[in-house]
């Protein structure tokens, strides 16, 4: 297994950056393309919900394994102001910075695993895997 | 029992087994394999070189003398490489090195039984008769030493016990991967594609439907509107015997999609029994254009597609090539 | 990478570009709105064959620009979604309601000039 990649996120194009890493992993992985094209669309949602609520932060991309299931985690990380309510946050329609909303519940729909912790004051992890078939 | 070379097959069923380090180590745990046990099998080693050529003979005369194990060493020349091959197999027994290589040896045994379909019965079989042909010549060359024998026996018995663990599972391993190309076949054949007219595909599904078949169906049906241009796809699920909300739902998604591409998918073939259960259990299908046969599925496309059929009077006896055009 | 826009009779077509950015999206919107007014266009197609990633970002800025080119008077048709990215629209929750879709630049040319000729009939 290779290891992991790590894409800063501070303006626009390095989300399309994170989200072709991404995809270029899941492809050398054995994803089918529907599922590579899960996987890129939400790694553009959560690094653009690093754009919008922190403006800066990383996305990390690293192949995983369980017996013989072959998968991917991404990790995006940001040390901005936090989240105050997780529950409101994953409720679909809910958004505070003008988006649709449907970034962070949206991910958690495209992918197997999905976590989040968030600190106020502190800033933002979420983890999410998705696993071949 | 084939080459000692490394192969991509059981590099490939290491992985699958996750067989690392640790856990080749957490395996002996469980076999209560310590130290003292190497210790015993590097002792037993100097013994086994010195019975091997006997033991193996034992040991095939004991296979061949059995019709099920005979028919597997019919060629000669087979027969002698197998001979050396288990030879050198018996004596990593005693070598005292149980490392990842060892367990890579014992899996290409397996693999190499599985191909020629060697039951696991007389795999087991044969391993008890090696047993018992080692522990009779320990208990000659340690008459004098009683007390050793079984200690060293119970040593061995926990090698073997490893690898019989291992040689199971390879079989296994292979088995579900069979299993899984079968399978993976058999969906292939199982869901067509028919262009029926120039726009028009017809997808008829037949047998049950998983969730990853359904993920596999969606991605036939939308590449295919893209191959053939189509702007109506009839669904038939006439063949199909039960739909759960999981699968309505994806197929939901699935005209959801086919709507995002520009083409019209119409699900035909909906059974009473299967539009109740639908209701009950809370499917909305509102979204999706669902009729009753596949007949009317065919007429509904045509009307999208802006074909009017007429019947021929008096009905053609042959049919002309460019009926119905 | 700013976002093409060519004018074909009473349509504009606009082809978006594989790594189009946030901020290219949003440029592009005002922009086609601009231009339906100047140009008194009847309709628009934005071609997305290229497009590998559909996010909630991209199908919301695509609907509000569909809304605000029918508040001018005319259409918008989205073509050439590819499978993938339909689907992971659809498992997102991105239906774009109201906006049309066709398969490719030919189907969507034609699908305009329908809802022109309806529209034609409806006396507008």
């Amino acid at each position: 297994m290779d290891g992991e990649t790590r894409v800063p996120i501070c303006r626009d194009s390095d989300i399309i950056l994170a989200r072709q890493q991404g995809r270029a992993l899941a492809a050398q992985l054995g994803f089918s393309s529907i599922d590579q094209t899960l996987i890129a669309t939400a790694i553009s949602e959560v690094a653009r919900n690093i754009l919008l609520y922190a403006r800066q932060g990383e996305i990390i991309l690293r192949p995983v394994s369980q017996s013989e299931k072959k998968g991917i985690t991404v990790i995006a990380r940001d040390e901005g102001p936090g989240i105050p309510d997780l529950t409101l946050a994953l409720q679909n329609g809910y958004s505070t910075s003008n988006s649709l909303g449907l970034g962070l519940p949206g991910a958690k729909r495209l992918m197997d695993e999905f976590a989040i912790v968030s600190e106020v004051g502190k800033g933002t992890t979420v983890t999410m895997t998705k696993w071949t078939q | 029992m084939g080459e000692p070379r490394h192969s991509s097959t059981t590099l490939a069923l290491m992985q699958e087994l996750a067989l690392t380090e640790e856990e080749i180590a957490r395996r002996k745990a469980f076999l209560e394999f310590h130290d003292e046990d190497v210790q015993r099998l590097q002792e037993l080693g100097g013994l086994a070189q010195q019975y091997a050529d006997e033991v193996i003979e034992d040991f095939y005369r004991h296979l061949l003398a059995f019709d099920e194990s005979r028919r597997f060493f019919t060629d000669p020349a087979v027969l002698a490489r197998v001979k050396a091959a288990q030879r050198d197999y018996f004596l990593r027994l005693t070598r005292g090195v149980y490392d990842g290589a060892y367990v890579e040896d014992r899996l290409r045994i397996g693999v190499a039984h599985e191909r020629i379909n060697l039951p696991v019965a007389l795999y087991v079989g044969a391993y008890g008769f090696y047993l018992r042909a080692v522990l009779r010549r320990v208990q000659e060359a340690y008459q004098h030493r009683p007390a050793e024998v079984l200690p060293l026996f119970v040593s061995l018995l926990k090698v073997v016990f490893l690898d019989m663990g291992l040689a199971i599972e390879t079989y296994l391993a292979q088995r579900e991967r069979t299993i899984r190309l079968q399978q993976e076949a058999i969906r292939e054949l199982s869901t067509p594609v028919l262009p029926l007219r120039e726009r028009l595909l017809l997808l008829p599904l037949i047998g049950a439907i998983d969730a990853q078949r359904a993920q596999q169906l969606t991605a036939q049906l939308l590449h295919s509107i893209r191959a053939y241009r189509a702007k109506v796809v009839v669904m038939d699920i006439t063949g199909v015997p039960a739909v759960d909300s999981a699968v309505a739902n994806h197929f939901i998604q699935t005209v959801q999609a086919a709507r995002l591409m520009g083409a019209t998918v119409i699900v035909s073939g909906l059974s009473p029994e299967v539009a109740h259960t639908l209701v009950r259990i809370g499917v909305d299908l509102g979204m999706v254009h669902t009729v009753g046969t596949l007949q009317d599925g065919i007429e509904a496309a045509e009307r999208l597609l802006g074909y009017t059929v007429q019947k021929l009077e008096p009905p053609m006896l042959v049919p002309h090539p460019e009926e119905g055009q | 990478m700013r976002v093409p826009i060519l004018r074909q009779g009473p349509y504009l077509i606009a082809s978006i570009q594989a790594a189009v950015t946030d901020e290219d999206l949003l440029h592009l919107g005002q922009e086609v709105v601009e231009r339906v007014g100047q140009y008194r266009s009847r309709g628009v197609i934005l071609d997305v064959t290229v497009l590998d990633v559909m996010d909630s970002f991209a199908a919301r800025t695509l609907r509000d620009l569909a809304r605000a080119v029918r508040l001018r008077g005319a259409e918008t048709v989205i073509v050439g979604i590819q499978p993938e990215v339909a689907f992971s629209m659809v498992r997102l929750g991105l239906s774009l309601e109201g906006v049309g879709t066709a398969l490719d630049l030919e189907d969507g040319l034609a699908l305009l000039d329908q809802h022109v000729r309806r529209r034609g009939k409806g006396g507008r």
